[in-house]
């Protein structure tokens, strides 16, 4: 099925065909980011002029009405190739700068850039963002190469992080993504990603891009829509993600949202792709990969506990909705418990994400008010994972997210009798399968 | 004696036997009009909840959040149940007003006028209750979430608060609808609100100035909390 061509403005038109065809496109999708866009556009010319300096490469910008001057940046950035030891450039970088239509949001830029790159028929793409601070050349032969030269359809990137990096990729999106698709992608939701002109159009025929994935979950969509569409995947280690700092606690509930709420969705939408499905693979990882300590950071586990017990008091009623009985059981359990042994473990917290799947499927409750309510349980899994982490280093810490990931595989068939199962009203009636199978697993 | 015992007795009594026998076919009309609404009231009912079950009605409002937002408001029935049993009554009502349009009498027919008049003011004012009713639940819980997720202790009397709130929204709107003390309703409902407000302020300008001050340094400038945040990063 296809859709009608999107709409570009009538400078991007004439400019899409004067180039009329390339081998290499790169988008960066931006929004107020003049401070560091320059960096990024001069990091992917040097790595297009270093590493495929024989091949038609184009740079799209699709902004999103910056006040601020990113796209005079973006237009201004220049590499000077003699201090790069870059002499074989013979393509010169053909540079577009777009404003996109549709909802503001990345995946509004994204499907601009997907536009562009099917009209000059592009066989490999990548989307990096525009706030890195981070990107080297490198990065753009790593996400571009395996589409290229191997037949890979989707490398996902696969970062350098401390273990208090990304913790709700680490508890939640990775092990989810991983149980229910089948391919161990470690960071699916990291936001620079290589893709091939097959999974563009793919992309594009989508009917998404008035929803919410045009403001916010785009990452997770590419990542899904290509593992449940069948291509070929890959990972490429790019190293450190250093990226404008942004006020970690600020909005986390709405963070919560928009990711959990993403991924929930797209179960619906693959639910007869998933539940047909056991186990993982593991997925082919190119780079040099590299180890650095972990230095200690400040993380604030009284608080997250508190928080947590804050929901067991105020939210009981709620999370009593959302949650199978045996869950909610063994969470009261940390009402008074002292906080060093304060455990929210891999087993339990499995249970407590696929339980708010199924009631996200079954409507239990308003669905932005159930993705809320999990704020106070993911801040108790991860005080309980920093509890259990603290003095590992981030690849010893590793092993712990490794057990969580297997313990979201074994419990994949209770996901399934509870996406399944009947619920009347607000309570359940749950198949006995998952009933027995719980009960077991509480003894 | 004769003439008084016709004229002082019987003559009113056989007035009134007049004036039953006359009667006699209204009510017997009004009587029909009841059982043959009562029963028409009956089918009515089952036949709207019998037809809406067939058209997953229920299944509809399930995955609309409806039957969710019914039993947190205290309903135990589902919809087709709740409109088959509206029906019911809709009918019910008719029937009765009918039957006693049927008698015919003056006092009853201006009643039956009034109330007429009156049922769209009564369904409005039902219909502002509910949705009152739904709206403070569904309020209620997402201040709830909120206030446990930005980690204020008084989380469920704030979530109270907005329950309350809302609901005096409600009763006194409908209470306006129904045309009651419509001006002590206003009046009333003005100083309950003003008052809240005021009290509000006072209480959070007095006991909560330095939360205020740093929400607003944080919302107006881009100057960075006193308190070091974690230096966990969740994405």
């Amino acid at each position: 099925m296809t859709v009608d061509a999107i709409p570009l403005t009538a400078e991007t038109e004439a400019k899409v065909r004067e180039i009329g065809e390339t081998e290499i496109l790169v988008g960066i999708p931006s929004y107020n980011n003049a401070d560091t866009i320059g960096h990024v556009v001069r990091a992917v010319s040097a790595g297009l002029a270093k590493y495929f300096p024989r091949r038609r490469v184009v740079l799209v910008n699709s902004d999103g009405g910056s006040t601020d001057g990113t796209p005079e940046v973006v237009a201004r950035a220049v590499v000077d190739f003699g201090a790069m030891l870059i002499s074989d450039h013979q393509s010169p970088l053909q540079k577009i700068i777009t404003p996109y239509h549709g909802i503001p949001g990345k995946g509004s830029a994204f499907r601009t850039i997907f536009e562009i790159a099917r009209r000059l028929n592009a066989k490999a793409c990548a989307v990096v963002d525009s706030d890195l601070r981070s990107i080297t050349p490198e990065w753009v032969e790593l996400l571009i190469r395996p589409v290229l030269e191997e037949g890979y359809d989707y490398v996902a990137p696969y970062y350098l992080r401390h273990k208090y990096d990304g913790t709700i990729t680490n508890s939640i999106v990775y092990p989810l993504t991983r149980a229910l698709y089948g391919h161990r992608i470690r960071q699916p939701i990291g936001g620079d990603f290589g893709f091939s002109g097959r999974l563009t159009a793919h992309y594009l025929d989508k009917h998404v891009w008035e929803s919410d994935v045009a403001r916010f979950g785009i990452d997770i969509w590419m990542t899904t829509e290509a593992v449940a569409s069948g291509a070929r995947v890959c990972q490429s280690f790019l190293g450190a993600k250093i990226h404008n700092p942004k006020d970690p606690a600020a909005d986390l509930s709405a963070m919560l949202v928009q990711v959990i709420g993403a991924m929930f969705a797209l179960m619906e939408e693959h639910e007869l792709f998933w539940q047909a499905l056991e186990g993982s693979n593991p997925v082919k990882l190119y780079g040099f990969q590299y180890e650095v300590g972990a230095e200690p950071i400040n993380v604030n586990v009284d608080r997250m506990i508190a928080n947590f017990r804050q929901g067991l008091k105020d939210l009981e009623s709620i999370w009593r909705r959302m949650l199978a009985p045996e869950t909610m059981e063994g969470l009261l359990l940390l009402r008074d418990c002292p906080p060093q042994a304060f455990r929210i473990g891999e087993d339990q917290w499995a249970r407590v994400v696929y339980d708010a799947a199924a009631s996200y499927h079954h409507r239990v409750m308003p669905r932005e008010h159930l993705l809320k309510a999990l704020t106070p349980l993911y801040l108790g899994r991860t005080a309980t994972f920093v509890l259990e982490t603290q003095g590992l280093t981030s690849a010893e810490a590793e092993t712990r997210v490794e057990a969580l990931c297997q313990a979201f595989e074994m419990r994949k068939r209770y996901l399934v009798d509870r996406w399944g199962a009947v619920l009347s009203d607000e309570r359940r009636v749950a198949a006995p399968g998952w009933q027995a199978e719980a009960k077991e697993v509480t003894r | 004696m004769k003439e008084f015992w016709e004229t002082a007795l019987l003559g009113p009594l056989a007035a009134l036997g007049k004036q039953v026998l006359a009667l006699l076919p209204n009510v017997l009309a009004m009587v029909i009009i009841l059982s043959v609404g009562l029963v028409m009231a009956w089918a009515v009912g089952r036949v709207i909840e019998r037809v809406l079950r067939v058209l997953r009605l229920d299944e509809l409002c399930n995955r609309l959040g409806v039957n969710a937002a019914l039993a947190r408001g205290g309903v135990k029935s589902d919809p087709s149940r709740i409109v088959g049993r509206t029906s019911y009554w809709l009918v019910v009502i008719f029937a009765v007003l009918a039957g006693l349009g049927a008698l015919n009498l003056r006092p009853l027919n201006q009643f039956a006028q009034s109330f007429l008049a009156y049922i769209p003011h009564l369904f409005l004012a039902a219909l502002i209750l509910v949705a009152g009713h739904l709206l403070s639940n569904f309020m209620s819980q997402a201040v709830l979430i909120a206030a446990v997720n930005a980690g204020l202790p008084p989380a469920r009397l704030i979530a109270a608060c907005s329950r309350w709130g809302v609901q005096l929204v409600a009763v006194a709107m409908a209470l306006e609808q129904l045309g009651i003390a419509q001006n002590i309703v206003a009046v009333g409902f003005g100083i309950t609100l003003g008052g809240v407000v005021l009290a509000a302020a006072i209480a959070f300008g007095l006991g909560a100035k330095d939360l205020a001050k740093e929400f607003l340094e944080r919302r107006l400038s881009d100057k960075p909390r006193d308190r070091p945040p974690d230096d966990l990063r969740h994405l």
